[in-house]
């Protein structure tokens, strides 16, 4: 893979400890790499394995009793599959900053905005209180929250879900991180919320020349801040493709995801909605997953053993066998 | 193949969370019940009659022993489930119909001078620990079964009335009640036909975890002297009475408790089990 | 906002004033429930109308009610809780004589309960086996359905009649000598609480542990007793502080029994004896001071559980 990428996930796979012997399969191949600097959009419906992925980057899987179970993981030349206690203290926080998925129950609820900016801006180095304080406020400046020094005495309870989420945004940054991993940070709030989010974090990267890996399962919404897109579905990595070439994707999933936004906004237009379910978690079809939602379905698409992910131009790799259909 | 279904319909409710639990004390309780009837009807003792020696330790003719008058303590035992399960019994339902008929008037009602008054009651009546307030009722009323019903009567209604009001509020803003109401379904049909049957489905599972805690009052007051008195077989005053004689006569004290434990224990584990089925986690 | 707290906290604290005044009504209503007239009742037909009436004047039931009720409060904000039929005693010298036994019985065993429960009930949340904690609420259950006379029988049983370790007879109110008579009650009532407390702490625990923001202190390397308040005991602590107010409460009603059994001469043997005797002016102060305490009790819980925890509702 590419070496001087920050984040380099190859054939990533994720499982899940249900019971001694049985093994639930949550990812299965996801790859990708983030490069330097860059904003990448990581797409998927619920239950596609996002959250597990972006979990594996900050090594919290074992919590909920899932483990890597085979493939790559690379950031910034460290391998996290192997990486131990001391070193993971070195990355979360100080290296790869963490938004947690729902902006809602993001922060503690029984500290104050201060106290848990102070956690965040300091881990070992013991910093004095002045500083502390200084730089706490710089960071609500930097997320742009008004009158920041009544805010740090409050609770989490007293702020609006966008200013929470804007409190989480300013504790991933608090240590200069090189990437930020952010899940769904717009779920649940306004529309209008939702964009200013996205200003701040296409802004954050702009002024610090941070990475950003944006988890949603609104593509649309995140299409404009995003440098590359890659869409998830049932735990594989489908289709990887710049976001200015989105309109041109390659894979029925993505322009499904894609175009099911552009109806809702044209109310004459028909609501195009992704037909059926994804397929039950860790009880994936043979073929391709997709198989059955898919209006381009073939025969060969079940019958293949693999689907895999192949580059179709530059920057443009797509898990369809038919991909030289589509788009026609 | 229709006894078969059955079989596995069963089956399959038992799987549900809980299912254990409330099989299990279900039949607990029922156990309890018909040794309640069975033993004071067909067994060899009457409650009341001195039959051997006193205190008497268990033998294969009296499983429980003889207390210090010479009386068969099992039959005593299950004689007291006449008491203790059925004045609880009474010591709930009557709690339960009123409390849940203010309860869900005074969620209904648009006066809000009632609506207050009544409340800030409640929360006064529910301020004491019902022991302590059913003791010092009694020592107006005076002591017995007959007062203990009518202060549970009185005291107990108002944590009822306190659920069926929360209760009454939540459902009167519910779509289908508004839809009834811009129907022009009179007031008195929408609140019997919808939203009193809503109410007391949460009364009544409240009612079956009060069940363990009136059990407990009622014998304890019996403990006291102050409900069921001697002769009567009760469990709490059997465990009075056997108290002094505890050194060597434990199974005095020790059936009659077991047997309250039993009834209670049977109670909570049908609690749990259908709070466990409510939360929906195995 | 802290104005926004301060509202709350004073909203509460006039509900706590208005269900005080139930509270001061109740117990000055209730020597109306006594079926006919209270003085005849306790003094029997036999004893003449110039006993009785001496006796309703004493208890001053011999003005209209309205005027009773303004002299009861008037009495109750001099001090003056009226005087015990039986012995001459002021009621207020008797509640001052007996609470302090009860306080001690209660507040030993709410301390001995929280010490246990909050190692316990964290390890079976944080721990989230589904097995042992499956056995843990059928074991707890168990406990919390057995009345605590029948629990105090079995202690008696083993440590006053076999090994003589608990006096059941007897007591001194000096403070090391009294644990000797108090060491079985208390462990009766902590039994309880503990039951009730670690119950339903470890079920907040669990719900606290698959919080979204539990993985950011992991994720921070927050230190271990750091982490161990702020993100597992301090959020899940709310419901059980406010569970153990009124626990505490309870409690104290249960003492009616537990002192008459461990004859410990606390407010609630005094007031069993109150019944029994049909003096009803203790019997009516000592329900106040219940009343009282359990209102004082809850607001207390409230207000703590508030100050750990702004999502509280109080
Ligand atoms: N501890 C667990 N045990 C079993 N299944 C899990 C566990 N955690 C997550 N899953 C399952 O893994 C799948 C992927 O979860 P997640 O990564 O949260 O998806 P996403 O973030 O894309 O919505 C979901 O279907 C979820 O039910
Ligand atoms: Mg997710």
């Amino acid at each position: 893979m590419t070496s001087n990428s920050l984040v380099s996930i190859n054939e990533l796979k994720i499982d899940v400890r249900i019971t001694k012997s049985l093994r639930l399969k949550i990812v299965d191949s996801a790859t990708f790499d983030v490069e330097r600097g860059q904003i990448l959009g990581l797409i998927g419906e619920s239950g596609s394995g996002k959250t597990m992925l972006c979990r594996s980057l900050v090594g919290t899987l074992g919590r909920r009793g899932a483990y890597i179970a085979g493939g790559d993981l690379v950031f910034d030349g460290i391998d996290l599959i192997t990486a131990k206690p001391s070193d993971w203290r070195d990355i979360r926080g100080k290296r790869i900053g963490y938004v947690p998925q729902s902006a809602l129950a993001g922060p503690n609820p029984v500290m104050t905005i201060g106290a848990q900016l102070a956690e965040a801006i300091e881990q070992s180095e013991n910093h004095d209180k002045d500083y502390i304080r200084k730089r706490s406020l710089e960071l609500l400046e930097i997320v742009q929250i008004r009158r920041p020094e009544i805010v740090l005495k409050q609770y989490p309870y007293d702020l609006s879900g966008g200013m929470k989420q804007r409190v989480m945004i300013a504790c991933a940054i608090a240590q200069q991180p090189s990437l930020i991993v952010a899940d769904e940070p717009t779920t649940g709030l306004d529309v209008t919320v939702q964009a200013e989010i996205m200003d701040l974090l296409k802004r954050i990267r702009s002024e610090f020349s941070t990475s950003i890996i944006l988890v949603s399962h609104d593509l649309p919404l995140i299409n404009d801040v995003c440098d590359d897109i890659v869409v998830m579905h049932a735990g594989a990595t489908v289709e990887k493709v710049s976001s200015a070439q989105v309109s041109h994707s390659l894979h029925p999933y993505t322009r499904a995801l894609y175009s099911s936004r552009i109806d809702l906004v044209e109310p004459k237009g028909q609501l195009v909605t992704i037909k059926g379910q994804p397929p039950t978690v860790g009880q994936w079809p043979s073929g391709c997953r997709f198989a059955d939602r898919c209006d381009f379905v073939v025969d060969s698409c079940r019958s293949a053993s693999t689907v895999p992910l192949v580059s179709v131009a530059q920057d443009h790799m797509t898990a369809c066998l038919r991909f030289d259909q589509i788009g026609k | 193949m229709n006894e078969l279904t059955r079989k596995q319909r069963f089956k399959n409710w038992l799987a549900l969370p809980g299912g254990w639990g409330i099989l299990i004390g279900t039949i607990m309780f029922a156990a309890i019940v018909i040794m309640g009837i069975v033993i004071p009807l067909f067994g060899p003792f009457k409650p009341n009659a001195f039959v051997g020696d006193p205190s008497v330790a268990p033998s294969f003719k009296h499983p429980f022993g003889l207390d210090q008058l010479g009386r068969d303590v099992m039959s005593r035992t299950f004689a007291s489930v006449w008491i203790d399960i059925g004045v609880s019994f009474f010591g709930v339902t009557i709690p339960l119909i009123i409390g849940t008929i203010i309860g869900i008037l005074l969620g209904v009602t648009k006066i809000k001078i009632i609506r207050s008054v009544v409340s800030s009651i409640i929360d006064g009546i529910n301020a004491f620990p019902l022991l302590v307030v059913a003791v010092a009722m009694l020592a107006f009323f005076g002591a017995g079964l007959k007062s203990v019903i009518i202060i549970l009567s009185i005291t107990n209604w108002a944590r009822y009335a306190r659920i069926a009001r929360t209760r009454a509020v939540v459902v009167s803003q519910q779509n289908y009640i508004e839809a009834a109401r811009t129907l022009g379904y009179s007031k008195s049909r929408i609140v019997i036909k919808h939203i009193a049957p809503n109410v007391s489905a949460e009364s009544v599972a409240y009612a079956l975890s009060d069940f363990i805690i009136v059990i407990t009052v009622i014998s304890g007051l019996s403990f006291l002297g102050l409900a069921a008195r001697p002769p009567a077989a009760e469990w709490g005053s059997m465990i009075a009475d056997g108290r002094a004689y505890l050194a060597n006569g434990w199974w005095m004290v020790i059936f009659p408790g077991l047997a309250l434990c039993w009834a209670a224990i049977s109670l909570s584990f049908i609690v749990e089990g259908m709070s466990r089925r409510d939360r929906g986690n195995s | 906002m802290k104005n926004q707290a301060l509202r709350k906290i004073l909203g509460r604290l006039v509900r706590a004033f208005s269900v005080s005044f139930w509270v001061m009504f109740i117990s000055f209503t209730i020597i109306r429930l006594t079926p006919g007239d209270p003085a005849t009742a306790r003094l029997g037909v036999e004893a003449g109308k110039a006993a009785t009436d001496a006796l309703r004047k004493q208890l001053k039931l011999d003005v209209n009610p309205i005027q009773q009720f303004f002299s009861y409060t008037n009495g109750l904000f001099h001090g003056d809780l009226g005087i015990s039929l039986q012995t001459g005693r002021p009621v207020l010298d008797i509640v001052k004589s007996t609470l302090p036994v009860t306080l001690t019985l209660i507040l030993l065993s709410t301390a001995a309960a929280v010490i246990i429960s909050i190692p316990i009930g964290t390890y079976i949340g944080w721990s989230g086996k589904s097995s042992s904690v499956y056995a843990f609420r059928t074991l707890t259950s168990i406990i919390l359905a057995t009345p605590n006379f029948f629990i105090a029988m079995i202690g008696i049983l083993f440590f006053s009649v076999r090994v003589n370790w608990a006096p059941v007879f007897g007591y001194t109110p000096q403070f090391p000598g009294n644990l000797k008579y108090l060491w079985l009650p208390v462990a009766v009532n902590t039994l309880i609480m503990t039951a009730v407390v670690s119950r339903v702490l470890s079920s907040s625990v669990l719900e606290t542990k698959g919080e979204e923001f539990v993985e950011t202190g992991i994720i921070r390397g927050v230190g271990r007793i750091r982490f161990f308040w702020f993100y597992i005991l301090k959020p899940s602590l709310a419901p059980t502080v406010v569970l153990l107010s009124y626990m505490m409460g309870t409690m104290l009603g249960a003492t009616v029994i537990l002192e008459t059994i461990f004859t410990l001469p606390g407010i609630g043997r005094e007031m069993i004896g109150a019944v029994l005797t049909s003096d009803y002016p203790v019997v009516q102060g000592i329900l106040l001071f219940f009343g009282f305490i359990t209102v004082a009790l809850s607001f207390t819980g409230d207000l703590i559980a508030f100050w750990l925890d702004r999502r509280v509702k109080i």
